[in-house]
């Protein structure tokens, strides 16, 4: 999967017709074969773009920043990021107008060690579901697979579990990377901040640690699209995604197999309900 | 909350923890967040009607089940609450319409985060009480506090300051 160059020709096609103030891309790192987002907003720059299968981060959240945010931009979205983008249109974050979309039809990105990268192998949408332009061809959506590392996980007994867990809130640092990585987490202010003990608390402990993730977890639930851009953002490596995807496998099995941000004017599972809602586990 | 190592004399172990042992007559305490037009009537009916139950839940009165945010039962968690009861009204029945469904959903993933990160999943439960159902509110906080002391306390994420 190389679309340097079609990514590249539409670039200097959207700036010479002036539809955009910026472009949103990647560029090859310096120090190794990984890429870095890439913000440009000099046509002389566009040779610099690239688009493989080491394209791993989530574009959209380029859009949040104040510096783009009434400006024209034009960028680059996979499948998951399109499903972000396209939540980010419906809460008015963006206007549809003010971007130019270049959708993927993504045939899946590695991980740092080089094999295709989890969220990929279960991807359920790998064609950008709101283009403007689509590179590619579409092959359509796949069927939902509850995630490896949940089934495992939910098989351990409680104690054990609650012992995996621990572990991992104790290890986070509370630098809040995992929010600002985050195209949905666009709050100016964000309620785990509320706490006022955080500055006390929130380094280190596990308790501050679960405290935010969980709180975080929660209300991104119905609302994440698995970019796992949190994750690559996170310097203690703790796998978020296990939160996300276990509230995104409840809210499948439960609520009419709901799928963030798959079709337009849908606000996540939680801005609706439905009279047949399971409520067996209320008294 | 008196908490002892397993050595000492106790006989009720943490659900989560089983190296934590309360002394046999650890009351837990339990944070109630009642709805203000059904349950917290309700339970308002149960004390009027000199109905006895259990003194272990504190209640705190919202406007609303929606109003309850997922961080609402966390923080009671990690505070000094072993348990937390939420009730509102019963399905059809909310003041504002439609605020229990919107809850439902919320709940139903609140409770599976919290029993997948380890809590057990009787710490946290939910009931639909109407301003009529005084004996059903009784019944509830006797089932809650029964179950949450057959879990014993809860000692995982607590806040030593707060």
């Amino acid at each position: 999967m190389d679309h340097s160059k079609q990514i590249q020709d539409i670039a200097s096609k959207l700036f010479a017709e002036n539809k955009i103030d910026y472009f949103v891309g990647y560029r090859q790192n310096a120090i190794d074969d990984s890429q870095v987002p890439y913000l440009i907003s000099d046509p002389a720059e566009i040779p610099r773009l690239v688009f493989t299968d080491r394209s791993v981060f989530n574009l959209a959240n380029y859009l949040k920043p104040e510096h783009t945010r009434r400006k024209r931009v034009g960028l680059v979205v996979k499948g998951c990021d399109s499903r972000a983008l396209n939540l980010m249109l419906t809460e008015s974050q963006v206007k549809r107008e003010n971007v130019y979309i270049i959708g993927i039809c993504c045939e899946g990105v590695l991980n740092e060690k080089g094999e295709k990268a989890q969220n990929c192998i279960e991807c359920v949408m790998p064609d950008a579901v709101v283009y403007d332009e689509m590179i590619g061809t579409p092959t359509g959506k796949r069927e939902y697979i509850v995630n490896a590392d949940i089934k495992e996980l939910a098989t351990i007994a409680l104690e054990k579990r609650a012992d995996y867990f621990e572990d991992i809130f104790s290890n986070c640092i509370r630098c809040n990377a995992c929010r600002h990585s985050c195209p949905l987490c666009y709050c100016a202010k964000c309620c785990i901040d509320q706490e006022t003990s955080t500055l006390y608390h929130g380094a280190n402990t596990s308790s501050g640690a679960m405290h935010a993730l969980m709180t975080w977890s929660l209300h991104l639930a119905g609302r994440c699209v698995d970019c796992r851009n949190c994750e690559k953002a996170c310097p203690s490596h703790l796998p978020l995604h296990l939160l996300h995807k276990q509230n995104e496998s409840v809210i499948y099995e439960n609520f009419q197999q709901h799928l963030a941000g798959m079709e337009k004017d849908d606000r996540g599972a939680f801005y609706k309900y439905s009279l047949s809602d399971p409520d067996d586990f209320i008294l | 909350m008196e908490t002892e190592v397993k050595e000492a004399q106790g006989k009720i172990i943490s659900a989560e923890n089983p190296d934590i042992v309360a002394p046999a007559d650890w009351q837990p305490v339990i944070m109630g967040i009642l709805c203000n037009w059904c349950s917290y009537a309700g339970s308002d009916l149960t004390g009027t009607s000199r109905i006895q139950y259990p003194p272990n839940i504190r209640i705190i009165r919202v406007p609303c089940s929606s109003r309850v945010d997922p961080w609402f039962i966390i923080k009671s968690l990690q505070t000094t609450a072993d348990g937390v009861l939420i009730s509102g009204c019963h399905p059809g029945d909310c003041h504002y319409i439609s605020g229990n469904y919107f809850a439902r959903r919320r709940f139903l993933v609140t409770k599976k985060l919290l029993n997948f990160v380890g809590y057990h999943e009787n710490r946290v439960q939910f009931s639909w009480v109407s301003a009529a159902e005084g004996p059903k509110f009784a019944k509830v906080v006797a089932k809650v506090t029964e179950d949450i002391k057959k879990l014993g306390p809860l000692h995982r994420y607590k806040k030593e300051n707060f």
